[in-house]
């Protein structure tokens, strides 16, 4: 069955056929609207599963819709690092199923617009699937933009006081990101006259001159990605879109649509490792030296933070510092530690949002002080929390856990061990910040009533919450899977064989 | 030699001072309507400079009819802006909308102002 190959367009199309689907049929019964997406979420789930069974058994494949032939058609590719469309699809399911109660809940919201919000989760899934199984430059290019469209208005949708503001400047910093790929993939295409990646990457080796216009290219392309991926210094937006959101679309940002940058590092250095026209070198040394900073300042001003949303999208900026050290240091034990942390902190940080909204949707309140005590009238959602925080600081046996060791041991093994250190730093200042936030939900007093009456999450916010917390603790026991799964789309990758 | 290597690529040249300028306006700016025409202004220059790309000396309109007459200009970098037109579009709605609930909650537009009002 999974080797019926249509499945790889099945997987793009129906999350974004579905997103028109949702608001028509729901047009009568508004009531309809999260079980219609929730059926969509789960027939591009089967389509994932599907690929994922695939990748494992035979590796890359890919698919030419409508029969044109690469490169001339636009082609679509699956690859081992392609399998991030499963968590994907995970979460954007879970996403669903929590939204259902969350946002009949949130401020200002209008009933009869509620499809519409469904409609544009399910576009922003269809976009970061479309995103990673696209082997076409400008196929690349659309996706992001339609991922990073709906992400605007999914975060202006959440009715905060200041929600639009968050929402306009990440439009602002996301729109000049999306030009400047844009803009390299014009480069690329007057380069190269294709658009195909792996037929770019065969003709970028051919080609003679100076290399200052793939170097260009890839400074374009590296630099929208960095903000897309909210690496240090192009962080800024992060914050405020990922706090204000309502919290299941702040669990899709932060665990899924910040990895899509990540991923579209991972795709350019693909082209440029195999055409070999510019050295790598410096671009990955870059790398590790702002993952390391993104580390620390990530971490740093989550200590400071009294809003539990605000703390987990800082520590997101840090996690994204881990993920992109990993991949700098371009050493294997690095490199698999930064690919698999992308699947693991999606789990995590998705586990630790739908918690604290889990929290804000009970209590009203989302502050450190006002949720003291909330351990005790809420002990299901709080555990949950608290392993997501486990994970997150890296404590064995938890996922997060084996990502940062795979990271510490590749700083060791491309002889810098500084970044080892920098690394057990961060580390340690995630750990002060989550202490504080266990010790205020088990030990401190409670100061509001509602917190100590308030009753536990209803079952729609608790089985998302719950299955990812166990699924932290599950994927720090069988983490060789995923290890062992990503290897030789890593060892492709550092030697430049056929990305 | 020089000024004729400038004066083939001009288009390139102008496409990149229109990026620049573009990225000045987002970044100098206060006025939200004001940083977004600043956006289009950069989403225009890249239009262009792929344009640019499919021009081909002498070429003529790709479109196939008897008669036609080679060479032809590029069709694919036109169809490629036509989509990022629609793009931009989509963005600029986008962004429009969002200035308007700004501007309703918060009775300004100015991004100074608007820091003072978190």
């Amino acid at each position: 069955m999974e080797n019926w190959p249509h499945w790889l367009v099945l997987v793009v199309m129906a999350p974004l056929v579905g997103a028109a689907v949702v608001p028509a049929l729901s047009l009568r019964n508004r009531a309809l609207a999260p079980w219609i997406a929730l059926a969509v979420m789960s027939v591009t789930s089967l389509a994932a599963l599907m690929l994922l069974v695939r990748v494992a058994r035979e590796g890359l494949f890919s698919y030419v819709p409508g029969g044109w032939e690469v490169p001339y058609g636009i082609e679509l590719r699956f690859d081992e690092f392609s399998a991030v469309i499963g968590i994907i699809c995970l979460i954007g399911w879970l996403a669903v199923l929590f939204s259902v109660r969350y946002v009949e809940h949130m401020p200002n919201v209008v009933p009869d617009r509620i499809p519409y919000y469904y409609a544009l989760l399910l576009l922003n899934m269809g976009g970061m699937i479309g995103f990673s199984v696209t082997g076409d430059l400008f196929n690349f290019f659309i996706f992001l933009e339609i991922l990073s469209l709906s992400g605007y208005a999914l975060v202006a949708i959440s009715g905060e006081r200041i929600a639009e503001m968050a929402a306009f400047k990440y439009l602002l910093m996301g729109a000049i990101s999306s030009l400047s790929v844009l803009f390299a993939v014009g480069f690329i295409y007057g380069m190269t006259g294709t658009l195909n990646m792996a037929d770019a990457a065969s003709r970028l080796a051919g080609l003679d001159g100076s290399p200052a216009a793939p170097a260009v290219a890839l400074g374009l392309m590296t630099v929208g990605f960095m903000v897309k991926a909210a690496i240090f210094p192009l962080h800024v937006w992060l914050p405020d879109a990922h706090a204000i959101a309502p919290s299941p679309v702040s669990a899709v940002l932060s665990g899924l649509v910040v990895k899509v940058g990540i991923i579209g590092v991972i795709r350019v250095q693909q082209i440029y490792q195999d055409s070999g026209v510019v050295d790598l070198a410096i671009l990955n040394q870059l790398f590790v030296w702002l993952g390391a900073i993104s580390i620390v300042v990530g971490a740093f001003f989550a200590i400071f933070q009294e809003d539990i949303k605000l703390m987990l999208a800082y520590s997101t900026i840090s996690n994204i510092g881990y993920i992109v050290m990993g991949l700098g240091l371009a050493s294997t034990y690095g490199v698999i530690g930064g690919s698999v942390h992308v699947f693991n902190h999606a789990l995590i940080k998705a586990a630790l949002f739908f918690a604290a909204g889990a929290l804000i949707y009970r209590t009203g309140y989302r502050t450190l002080t006002d949720l003291r005590g909330v351990g005790k009238s809420m002990p299901l959602t709080c555990a949950a929390l608290s392993i997501g925080a486990i994970s997150i600081v890296g404590i064995p046996p938890t996922a997060g856990f084996l990502c940062k060791w795979y990271i510490a041991l590749g700083a060791f093994e491309a002889d810098q061990p500084f970044f080892g250190f920098a690394l057990i730093f961060g580390a340690l200042f995630i750990f002060i910040y989550y202490i504080r936030m266990v010790n205020a939900f088990y030990f401190l007093p409670p100061v509001r009533s509602e917190v100590v009456d308030a009753k536990e999450a209803p079952l729609s916010m608790l089985i998302p919450t719950l299955s990812l917390a166990a699924l932290c603790l599950i994927m720090g026991l069988a983490g060789r899977i995923p290890l062992s799964f990503i290897e030789p789309a890593v060892m492709r990758l550092l030697n430049g064989a056929g990305g | 030699m020089t000024v004729d290597i400038a004066w083939h690529n001009i288009y390139y040249l102008a496409s990149v001072v229109l990026f620049c300028i573009g990225l000045y306006v987002i970044i100098a700016k206060d006025n939200l309507i004001k940083k977004f025409l600043g956006l289009n202004i950069m989403h225009t220059s890249v239009f262009m400079f792929i344009i640019a790309l499919s021009a081909v000396d002498e070429g003529h309109a790709p479109i196939m009819v008897e008669g036609a007459v080679a060479p032809f200009a590029n069709p694919l970098p036109q169809a490629l802006v036509l989509t990022g037109i629609v793009v931009a579009v989509s963005t600029t709605a986008l962004a429009l909308s969002l200035i308007i609930r700004i501007y309703r909650h918060c009775d300004t537009i100015e991004a100074n102002e608007l820091r003072e009002l978190e």
